[in-house]
This record gives C-alpha cells, sequence and structure tokens, in this order.
C-alpha cells in the first residue's frame, strides 16, 4: 500500500500578488491580470471558458498568452500556486506540490516551451518520469502549447501499465470497461449488457456500473450480482459500482465484493467537499480501506478508479476563477495521489455550457489524455456527449480515434452507445473493436486467453487474433433462448445485436441514429404557442435566454425572467400556479399537454384550490419556478417541463412535473431539509410523463394527488416524504 | 425494491406438494410496470401421495400434518406470503371434503393468497404457463398446446406468445383405474372408469383383473380422446361416454404451426422416457399413468412433439404456474386512498362497463355490487383491445368516471362497501378520482390497473407493497381468457 504523504508535510510556496503578464503583438499591447487569465486566454476557445470570461476574444489574444506561458519557468509556475475565491490554497492545489522533487529540480529551470520540446525529443521513459515531477498546473500549461500532433505523439510514449486481475496498459493493448448501466437497475437487463459487453472482447478493464440508486442495499446487492456474472462467465477482470465513496466502504464493511474503489474527483477542494462531498481524508481511508480489506488486497497492485471531466468545477460555480483545461490538470493531480488502477475522463458530458461542439470535444479529449498520463495516471477516455450539444456521434468517433492514436489505456463499453440510465452516448463495444483492429491492438493478455477459449476470438493460420465464431453473440452466456429473452425484454433501446464486421449492422444503426435524430429535434423544436393555447388559456412569459442557442448553452439564463415579464407579473396570492415550459424538449410539452391540461384542470377545480391563469415559460429552466413563485407569491407551482432527451425516440417526449413548494420561512440545513443551506424551496419530483411511461392522463390524477400531500402537510420533497411514511 | 415471498400449494389427485419461493420485485425499464424477478426456489416438499381416507374422500387431519410441516420448513409466516395460490385439482376438488380442505388452508394462511377447488380453467391457464410460458415467449408465432395429464384430468390450454388463448378439461388421467401395484388387478374405479368399462363391455370392479387387451381398450379410448381434441375432431366426442369425459369443452382453433407440450405426471413420466430413462415397473404407481405414457410415446403423432420441445417443471407445472403466474401485480398508480382496506379476498366479478354501456346498464352493475354482501368487481374496458393503448384519452376517462360518480351517486352507495373498478390500461389513479367525484363521494372504491382483465368469477387482492397490489382471479369462465 502506498504511503501517503501528509498534507501539512507537502511544501507549498506562499501565494503572491498577481501579476501582470503582458507582450506587444503589431503595435498593440496586450496585458493578462494574473496566472488564472493567462492561462485561461491560452486554451483553445471552449464554452465552459467562454462563459466563465476565461477565453480568449481574439485568436491573435490567444497566441498572445501562448507566447507569454511559453517563456513562463517551470519554477515560476511552482512558486505561483493558484488560489481559491479566498485567496487560499487549497486541498486539491496542495496535493498537486506532492510530486518528485528530483524530476522537478531537472525541469525547474527550463521554460514551458522549452519543456515541450524536451518532450518531444525525450524518449517514452524519460517523459514519464518527468511527468511526475509537475504539477497539474505546469502539466495543463504545456497542454495549451501543443498542437494536436504533439497532443497525440508525446502521449503515446508514455506507458502508463496498471494491475488488478488484469495487466491494464500494457504496449499493444487496449482493453474496456463494461458500463452496463439500466435505468432501475434492473438485473435482467444489467446481466444483458455484461454478457453483450464480453461477447465483444470487452470487460477486460473493469465491469463497472453506474447505479440508479445509492444505497448501500442497492449497491451490495449490484456488487453481488456483478460478481456473480464474473465467476459464471469466468471472464478475469473486476468489478465495481461506481456509487459515492461513503456508500461502496458501508458495502465493504458489509461484506460486498468491493473490489476496485470508485469516486468522481474535481480539479477545486469547494467542488469536491460541496458538491461530491469528499475530501481528501475521506480519500485516503478509502484507499486505505480497499487496499488492505478488499478482495483484491495481495492480488492486485492499484485499487482506486477515478472519473474526472473538464467543465465540472465552472458548472457548479466553484472554479476559483481557473479554467477548464487546468482545474481538469488538477484533479489528476489529486488522483495521482492515490496511484490509480483506473482514471477515466467524460468531457462532453456535462453538455454545451461547457463544449459546444465535436471540435471543442475533440480538442478537450486529447488534452485531458495528454494532461493525465504525463502526471502519471493510466488513463482510460470517454469522449462523450449529450444531444442538446452541436457534438454528433461522427465528432465523437473522430475525438476516439485520435486518443486511440494516442495510446489511451481503455474507452467505455457502451452497447450502441446509448447509456440507457444517463441519457448521454459513449463509446461502444463496436468502436472499441474496430479501433483495435485499426491501431493492431489486442484486450489484456489474461483476457484474450479466456477469450480464445470460448471462442470470441481465433487465432489465424498466420497466428494473429482475429473475431472468433463466438464474437458479438451474448446469448452463448445464457442457459436457454428463453432465459436470453427475458434479459432482453428487461433491457431498454435493445435495438439488436447484429454485427457486420467490427460495427454494428446496417439495420442497427439505422434504428441507434433516426432515435437520436428525433431526440435533437424535440431540443430544438421551438413551442408552438397558438396550438398550445387552443388546450389552456395560457398567458406567455419569457426568460433571459432570448435564443435556444443561449438558452441551451447558459442554463443559468433560462432560470430567470425576462425583465418584461418580470414586471408583468403581479402578486396574485394563489394556492397553486401552472407553469409549462420546453425545457430541453418542446416536443414533450406538445406530445402531452392535450391529455394532461384537461386533468389537471379538472383536478384543480375539483379539489377547490385557488389557481392562477397558466403560464407558458418559453426557454425556461427548472429554477425558473422559484422566481415566477416569488413575483406571483403562490404557494406552490406545478412547473411541468421537458426533459433532456436520450437514444429513445419516444422518451424524447418524455416531461417532468416539479412541484416547488415555497416555504412561508426558510429552513435551516439539516437531515429534514432539502440540499445544503437554509432552503426556500421544497421540490417533489414526477417524471417519466410520456405515453411510454407514466401516461400524461394518468399524471395528471398522479399530480393532483401529490398536490394535496404538500398542501397537507406544507412541505414537498424528503420532508413530504417523511410526513406521508409516518401517517402510514 | 423489496423481496417478497411466494407460495405454491397442489393438491392433485395423485400426489401434492408445496413450494415456497422468494422474488425481487423489479420495475422494468421497458414496460414500466413492477414485476417479479429473481424468483429463487427456498423450499421444495416431497411429493406425496394425496392422503385419502374411506370411500375416496380427503383425510384432511393428514393434510394437515403435512401442510404445518411445509410452512415450517418452508419458514413461511402469513403475513410476508405477497402470492402464489393453493389448489385442489382433478378428482381431489371433486372429493366431498373439499371444502374443508379449503378452510384449512385458509386458517392457516389467512389472505395472503387464493385458495380454491374445482378451477380447471384457472388449472389449465396455471399449468401452462408453468411448463412453457417462457418457450411461448421466445417463439411468439408458434401456437403451444399444452396438455397437463394428471391423475384425474388432463387440462389442456393453447397458447401464443406467452399468452394463453383458451382452455378446456377432460377427465382422462392416471388414477380413474387404480390397480394393486405390479398388477392390472383392479383396486378402484372412479365413476368415469364405470361407465368407460360399462362402455367398453368390460365387465370387471374391484378385485378383477384387467386383461392386456382391456388395459389397451381403456388406453386407446384416452389417447383417441386426446387426439381428438388436438385436432378439433369434435364428431369424436360426441358419444354419451366421451361426452361425460368432458369437463370443459376445448375448442381447438386452425394454427399454423403447432407445438404440444406435455406437464402433470403423466408429462413428467413421458420426458424421462425422452431424456433416455428407464420406465418404472409395471403400475408400481398403483394406476394406468405408466401405461398411458408408454402408449402416448409409441404413437408416431405424439412422439414428433415429445422430441421437439421440452418445457420446464413438466411434473409441477401447476405449483409452478402458481408460484410464478397465479398472482398478478397492478400498475403503481393505482387509487387506493386507503391502503387499509386491503386485502379485499374473494371479491365477485359482478360484470363490465365500457363506453359502450348505456347508463342503466352502468346503474345496473352498481347496484349489484351495492347488493353483494362483500361488495364486488366491476371490469371496465376503455381501450378497445389489449395493448392498443397505454391510456385512453383525457375524454374518455372523464365520461366513464363521470358515469360511474353518477350511479353510485344516484343508488346512495354506502362508504364502506368495498368496490374495486378494474382496467387493464394504466389510468386507475386518475379514474378513481372522476369515479369520486374528485374526493366528493366517500367511496370505499379501489381502483387497480394494468392487469389482466379475465374472465373470472372472483378476483382476490392482496396488501399493498411498494405501490402495487397482487391480483389473483380465480374461477376462471370461458374459452378466451
Amino acid at each position: 500500500v502506498k504511503t501517503l504523504t501528509p498534507l501539512a508535510a507537502i511544501p507549498v510556496p506562499e501565494p503572491k500578488p498577481e501579476e501582470a503578464y503582458r507582450t506587444r503583438v503589431a503595435d498593440r499591447e496586450i496585458t493578462f491580470r494574473g496566472l488564472k487569465s493567462l492561462l485561461g486566454a491560452a486554451d483553445y476557445s471552449k464554452a465552459g471558458d467562454r462563459n466563465a470570461g476565461l477565453a480568449a476574444a481574439s485568436e491573435t489574444v490567444r497566441e498572445a498568452a501562448r507566447g507569454i506561458l511559453s517563456g513562463l519557468t517551470l519554477q515560476h509556475l511552482y512558486e505561483h500556486p493558484l488560489t481559491d475565491d479566498q485567496g487560499r490554497v487549497d486541498s486539491v492545489m496542495r496535493v498537486n506540490y506532492d510530486v518528485d522533487r528530483e524530476a522537478f529540480a531537472a525541469v525547474a529551470p527550463m521554460t514551458l516551451g522549452q519543456l515541450k520540446d524536451c518532450l518531444l525529443r525525450s524518449p517514452g521513459a524519460e517523459v514519464a518520469r518527468l511527468g511526475r515531477g509537475l504539477t497539474g498546473v505546469m502539466a495543463a500549461a504545456v497542454a495549451k502549447l501543443c498542437d494536436v500532433h504533439e497532443l497525440i505523439y508525446i502521449a503515446r510514449k508514455i506507458s502508463r501499465p496498471s494491475k488488478a486481475r488484469t495487466l491494464l496498459g500494457s504496449p499493444g493493448t487496449l482493453s474496456s470497461r463494461i458500463q452496463p448501466n439500466h435505468p432501475t437497475d434492473d438485473l435482467r437487463g444489467v446481466s444483458l449488457l455484461c454478457y453483450w459487453g464480453l461477447s465483444v472482447g470487452g470487460g477486460d478493464a473493469l465491469i463497472g456500473l453506474n447505479p440508479a440508486v445509492d444505497t448501500v442495499d442497492n449497491v451490495a446487492a449490484i456488487l453481488r450480482h456483478l460478481d456473480a456474472l464474473r465467476r459464471r462467465t469466468g471472464a478475469p477482470t473486476q468489478i465495481c459500482v461506481l456509487a459515492h465513496i461513503k456508500t461502496q466502504l458501508a458495502c465493504l464493511k458489509r461484506g460486498a465484493p468491493v473490489e476496485i474503489l470508485f469516486q468522481s474527483l474535481a480539479g477545486t477542494e469547494r467542488t469536491n467537499l460541496l458538491e461530491f462531498d469528499i475530501n481528501v481524508d475521506l480519500l485516503d481511508e478509502g484507499y486505505r480501506t480497499v487496499a488492505r480489506e478488499g478482495p483484491l488486497a495481495g492480488l492486485a497492485e492499484q485499487f482506486m478508479y477515478f472519473e474526472t471531466g473538464q467543465g465540472s468545477e465552472f458548472t457548479y460555480g466553484k472554479h476559483n476563477g481557473i479554467d477548464m483545461t487546468t482545474t481538469e490538470a488538477l484533479t489528476y493531480g489529486l488522483a495521482r495521489r492515490y496511484d490509480p488502477y483506473m482514471v477515466n475522463n467524460v468531457t462532453g458530458f456535462i453538455g454545451p455550457e461547457t463544449h459546444k461542439d465535436s471540435f471543442e470535444m475533440v480538442l478537450a479529449n486529447l488534452q485531458d489524455h495528454f494532461m493525465g498520463k504525463l502526471l502519471g495516471l493510466p488513463m482510460g477516455m470517454a469522449p462523450c456527449y449529450t444531444l442538446h450539444s452541436d457534438i454528433t456521434l461522427e465528432g465523437q468517433q473522430m475525438a476516439s480515434e485520435l486518443v486511440a492514436a494516442a495510446g489511451a489505456n481503455y474507452y467505455m463499453d457502451v452497447c450502441l452507445n446509448i447509456d440507457r440510465m444517463l441519457a448521454y452516448f459513449d463509446t461502444s463495444g463496436h468502436d472499441n473493436q474496430t479501433l483495435r483492429e485499426v491501431y493492431g491492438r489486442l484486450p489484456a493478455p489474461e483476457f484474450l486467453d479466456w477469450a480464445l477459449e470460448r471462442g470470441i476470438y481465433t487465432k489465424n493460420a498466420a497466428g494473429a487474433v482475429e473475431r472468433g465464431p463466438n464474437w458479438g453473440n451474448p446469448s452463448q452466456f445464457c442457459d436457454s433462448n428463453a432465459e436470453f429473452q427475458e434479459l432482453v425484454s428487461a433491457t431498454p433501446a435493445s435495438y439488436g445485436f447484429a454485427s457486420a464486421g467490427p460495427r454494428p449492422a446496417d439495420k442497427v444503426s439505422r434504428l441507434v441514429k433516426i432515435n437520436q435524430g428525433i431526440g435533437r429535434e424535440a431540443i430544438h423544436a421551438e413551442l408552438r404557442i397558438e396550438e398550445l393555447r387552443r388546450i389552456a388559456p395560457f398567458r406567455l412569459v419569457t426568460t433571459q435566454a432570448t435564443s435556444k442557442d443561449a438558452h441551451l448553452g447558459s442554463p443559468d439564463l433560462g432560470a430567470h425572467l425576462s425583465p418584461e415579464s418580470r414586471a408583468e407579473l403581479r402578486p396574485e396570492h394563489k394556492q397553486v400556479q401552472i407553469v409549462v415550459s420546453d425545457g430541453l424538449s418542446a416536443e414533450a410539452v406538445h406530445h402531452n399537454m392535450k391529455d394532461l391540461m384537461p386533468v389537471l384542470q379538472d383536478g384543480l377545480a375539483g379539489r377547490g384550490w385557488s389557481c392562477g391563469q397558466p403560464i407558458l415559460a418559453r426557454h425556461g429552466r427548472v429554477k425558473l419556478a422559484e422566481e415566477i413563485a416569488d413575483v406571483t407569491d403562490a404557494e406552490l407551482i406545478i412547473y411541468l417541463i421537458g426533459e433532456r432527451p436520450g437514444g429513445d425516440a419516444q422518451a424524447s417526449r418524455s416531461l417532468s412535473a416539479y412541484l416547488v413548494y415555497r416555504l412561508g420561512k426558510p429552513l435551516a440545513s439539516g437531515p429534514q431539509s432539502n440540499g445544503s443551506g437554509a432552503a426556500r424551496f421544497e421540490y417533489t419530483v414526477i417524471s417519466n410523463i410520456y405515453s411510454g411511461g407514466l401516461p400524461p392522463t394518468e399524471a395528471g390524477g398522479v399530480i393532483v394527488e401529490r398536490v394535496g400531500d404538500i398542501l397537507k402537510h406544507k412541505a414537498a420533497g424528503n420532508r413530504l416524504e417523511a410526513a406521508l411514511k409516518a401517517n402510514a | 425494491m423489496s423481496s417478497v415471498k411466494l407460495v405454491g400449494l397442489d393438491f392433485g389427485t395423485t400426489t401434492s406438494c408445496a413450494v415456497v419461493a422468494s422474488a425481487q420485485m423489479t420495475r422494468s425499464a421497458v414496460s414500466g410496470r413492477v414485476e417479479l424477478t429473481e424468483i429463487t426456489e427456498d423450499y421444495r416438499s416431497e411429493m406425496i401421495f394425496t392422503p385419502l381416507g374411506a370411500h375416496g374422500s380427503l383425510d384432511v387431519r393428514s393434510i394437515e400434518t403435512h401442510l404445518d410441516s411445509w410452512l415450517k420448513a418452508g419458514t413461511v409466516r402469513p403475513d410476508e406470503v405477497f402470492g402464489g395460490g393453493a389448489l385442489l385439482t382433478g378428482l381431489t376438488a371433486q372429493s366431498a371434503n373439499a371444502a374443508a380442505l379449503v378452510e384449512l388452508i385458509r386458517r392457516r394462511l389467512g389472505d395472503a393468497l387464493v385458495a380454491t377447488a374445482d378451477d380447471p380453467c384457472l388449472e389449465s391457464w396455471l399449468a401452462f404457463m408453468g411448463t412453457c410460458a417462457g418457450l411461448s415467449r421466445s417463439r411468439p408465432n408458434l401456437a403451444i398446446l399444452n396438455l397437463d395429464i394428471g391423475g384425474g384430468t388432463t387440462n389442456i390450454a393453447l397458447g401464443r406468445a406467452g399468452e394463453v388463448e383458451r382452455t378446456g378439461c377432460l377427465f382422462v388421467g392416471a388414477r380413474h383405474v387404480q390397480v394393486v401395484p405390479g398388477t392390472y388387478r383392479i383396486a378402484r374405479l372412479s365413476r368415469y372408469a364405470a361407465a368407460l368399462l360399462e362402455h367398453l363391455g368390460i365387465r370387471k370392479g374391484p378385485e378383477d383383473a384387467l386383461s392386456r387387451a382391456e388395459v389397451d381398450a381403456v388406453l386407446d379410448f384416452y389417447c383417441g380422446l386426446l387426439e381428438a381434441t388436438v385436432l378439433g375432431q369434435s364428431e369424436k366426442l360426441a358419444d354419451p361416454v366421451a361426452h361425460l369425459h368432458e369437463q370443459v369443452r376445448f375448442r381447438m382453433r386452425p394454427v399454423a404451426e403447432l407445438a404440444v407440450t406435455f406437464s402433470g405426471g403423466v408429462g413428467e413420466l413421458l420426458y424421462a422416457h425422452v431424456q433416455g430413462k428407464p420406465w418404472p415397473a409395471t403400475t408400481s404407481f398403483g394406476d394406468l399413468g405408466i401405461d398411458l405414457a408408454q402408449r402416448l410415446a409409441q404413437a408416431p403423432f405424439w412422439r414428433t412433439h415429445l422430441a421437439h420441445f421440452q418445457p420446464a417443471s413438466a411434473g409441477r407445472a401447476t405449483v409452478y404456474g402458481l408460484l410464478r403466474h397465479g398472482t398478478e401485480i397492478s400498475g403503481s398508480t393505482l387509487y387506493l386512498p386507503t391502503p387499509n382496506v386491503l386485502p379485499l379476498p374473494d371479491l365477485p366479478i359482478l360484470g363490465t362497463v365500457s363506453p359502450d354501456s348505456t347508463d342503466e346498464e352502468v346503474q345496473t352493475i352498481v347496484n349489484l355490487v351495492l347488493r353483494s354482501r362483500r361488495g364486488g368487481c366491476i371490469r371496465v374496458e376503455l381501450s378497445p383491445e389489449a395493448g392498443q393503448a397505454a391510456s385512453p384519452p383525457a375524454a374518455a376517462l372523464r365520461e366513464m368516471g363521470g358515469r360511474l360518480a353518477g350511479a353510485f351517486k344516484s343508488s346512495c352507495f354506502p362508504p364502506g362497501h368495498p368496490v374495486v373498478l378494474l382496467l387493464r390500461d394504466n389510468a386507475g389513479k386518475t379514474l378513481g378520482h372522476y369515479a369520486t367525484a374528485w374526493g366528493a363521494l366517500p367511496l370505499s372504491l379501489v381502483v387497480v390497473d394494468e392487469v389482466a382483465v379475465r374472465d373470472a368469477q372472483y378476483l382476490h387482492i392482496g396488501r399493498p407493497r411498494d405501490q402495487v397490489v397482487p391480483v389473483s382471479y380465480y374461477g376462471l369462465l370461458g374459452e378466451t381468457l
């Protein structure tokens, strides 16, 4: 077990006042106030940095920043630790300074430009050695100076293998993590997705599931199921349920097979603490516990698994004025402390507020892989996207090809690219096999032996490994066709398992793409106001998002009324106010209102509650409900809003009902309140309203009943659930 | 979601057994419904010969001893049983004291599960589901006819894509002619066997030995009856003795591709033979079951089917059917303002209302429920056919709910009298609200949605768990279920 340096024993220079970095470009003086500003401007322009006011205004300004950065020494960066909003060096920054001192001494006098040249000229082992002497800020700074070829070429030289049951990241291999996520953690669907992944040679890195429900009971049950699948199939791999670290440690204490310990990480202490509920002490405890007491103790050399991605700190408003690439590199500096078995990057997961299009996502992935490998991590990649960004499947595939060329240790295997629980799109088993064949890579050696035995792979006369007769046949792991069919029946978006070479058969691809097309159309559709006014007498309000692009790219704009609408609304003192908004699917509104509104209006009238005239909000986000509740002085808002579409065309018509209760006086934080800090609003959510989920007519009855509960108990969310439970 | 306990008890003509299982309640992400998954057998009793007393009646005291030992071995607590059922089948169901056994089961297990006797269509349905539901779902275009041949009856069910379409029942079974084991000396004859022997001109009774030719004549009759049933040759079922052997007429329909499967004790013998196991010694069970199985195995007509499909659980089809399919789970947005009205056992199903019903018809059915001492169920058909609509439009619900509310109001329906609406659509909550005028009518109303609305006489609703309720039908009627 690696000895962890106590935080207090990691030397970090005292923060210094911000410097002004100046340069002249063609008669024009360009100044950057402070290192954060310089680093932000030196990066490729990405939506998150633009929204944070950190991106350069032009290519000239960006190149000016890069020019200055190129001339700064590593020692200069060392002596200027980036601070949080209170001017402190936070714990993440401190951990980043836990570097290999000898390696740092070798590069300290170099400028960043010289370091880049040195990395390009040096053999891989030397690059890997020097990387351990760098902080995250240094790795980010050099990444900003690299073009695409350089990001690939340098990373390609670095080997960062790791070992659990299987050896990951050795030269010539490309591995994958099966990600069998299911919207309800239905173990039948989980089994099918695991069988599928194994049948296409996936899962040699890990079988790792993101649970829909993060409770000790549920996570322990899934762990036991994955363990049983591993034993049943005999696949040499390891398992993980990507729950919160506290949940996993509780599972381990209960005897559940927590083989690899997972946690999402961010690059600032405030994000980790306030959003992920973790700190360095907890991570230290988790690492020591799983390494000493986990099922792989004594067998594996690494035990931790971290997931990261550019932009989470900015999205939570806790980036401390630091750009996305740099906070991502700081995350890697934190991950490095635990010598992890796997780190994977999901840049593109958040949406257009951080990465607007394929170009931004591709570059970010190359940067992330480069920085992670340089800093000493066994990087796996998950170039991914959501339908409300302008990233496409083809853009994601370009990223996958380039990062494979750069030598990523592994990818995700999400069946047909569709994550059925998280409603986003990731790499697939087909993608991994395609990349293996294009780049001449094989699975981890232990796994390959097993897959050869099963006929998933075979060796040709020349001894080369090829796809075998059982490649792509998930039913090989079932006892009967009936068992297989039952698994299929429990799995959404089962568009078929037919393959053509390493790719899905065309009929399967067509189904995948048409479903995505319909989902994307639903996001970009505008509300048809007149049609909706024929259903109910809506009054229209607008938000600060004046266009669809602004709405999708800046979530905060849709959370506030436009000045005109705010001026028009008055206190009406009603018990209930219905608000309908497009959110991320106007089509969800169009498809559900005809049957939902009449039932809702009948119910509210039948129960005798006072109601305001229904409101239709164009380009709205969920938080808009709070402002409308304040302005109209409504006790409760029924907020009907389109959900973010995923990979199922019908589900892209799915609506949610947020029942937003305005508290008479704010609740102090505590176990009975919702979220941290004083709460002014409580939320009860009824989701999945569409013809294939909770039908709109039935949803009307469900909403009315729940409104009655909220008004009776004067509580929503957790407090309402507790009150109902107490009354049962 | 939570774990639940299921109990299946089968008291047949020849044998009786119990199975106790655990299952997980899982919400399907595809259908949105709660389903029972990971059904794991916790306990399976030995197969015992159904204890009989004098004159062929049931030895209830002996059965009670077995039942108690089974429940103890299966660690069954009545309050934790979620579903399953107890069935008295074949000639056991026709015993004079069958009702006493049903009462005993209810005393032991309370209202947790349905207990019923002499319900041949339910038995046929359960045997099909227990034998070949999985096979049928995996071959949705194949029509499967299951013959559950037990001691007293052959329960027939035709189904496709995992759904039973029609059922029937013949008094054809192993134990109508009971003999001294190892011989063909008659020990006892059922009234059907006595009539058959007379029809065949065999003037023999207890203590007489049947000749080989006489045994063959009996078997020929049984096999002929089965073959005529499967081939839909109704003219062969017309003579009085054949007609006597029909408990519920099965009407075969033409199918493009048919597979025949077997279950029950005779089915178990047949599949053991197909797997190469030796036949048991002559009449070692004291009846003609082995001979009947041998005759079926030799006939080319049946042999083809035997070789093609080998279903699961052939020998215990009914009890597995009870366990896995005897209980349906409602939708999770049912209308249940006062959950403590449940369980509601043995509610009569008193009629059906649809958009085509007149106001008088709706009122008549509501009045029937009002007059029923235990209350009652009304089937509500809003969408034209099963599986056609997930939910009817708002206008249809408002209209039907309003008409029901009007009928309840005009009959001055009393608040404490149980009334249950059953529908297949996912619309229970909203229909319940409309039918009570959004809570203005103080009714003891439950609306159970997303269940198959079967043509049955009675309904049993268990206690709610995880926002759903278990529902069991019994007293199944008709040919199309």
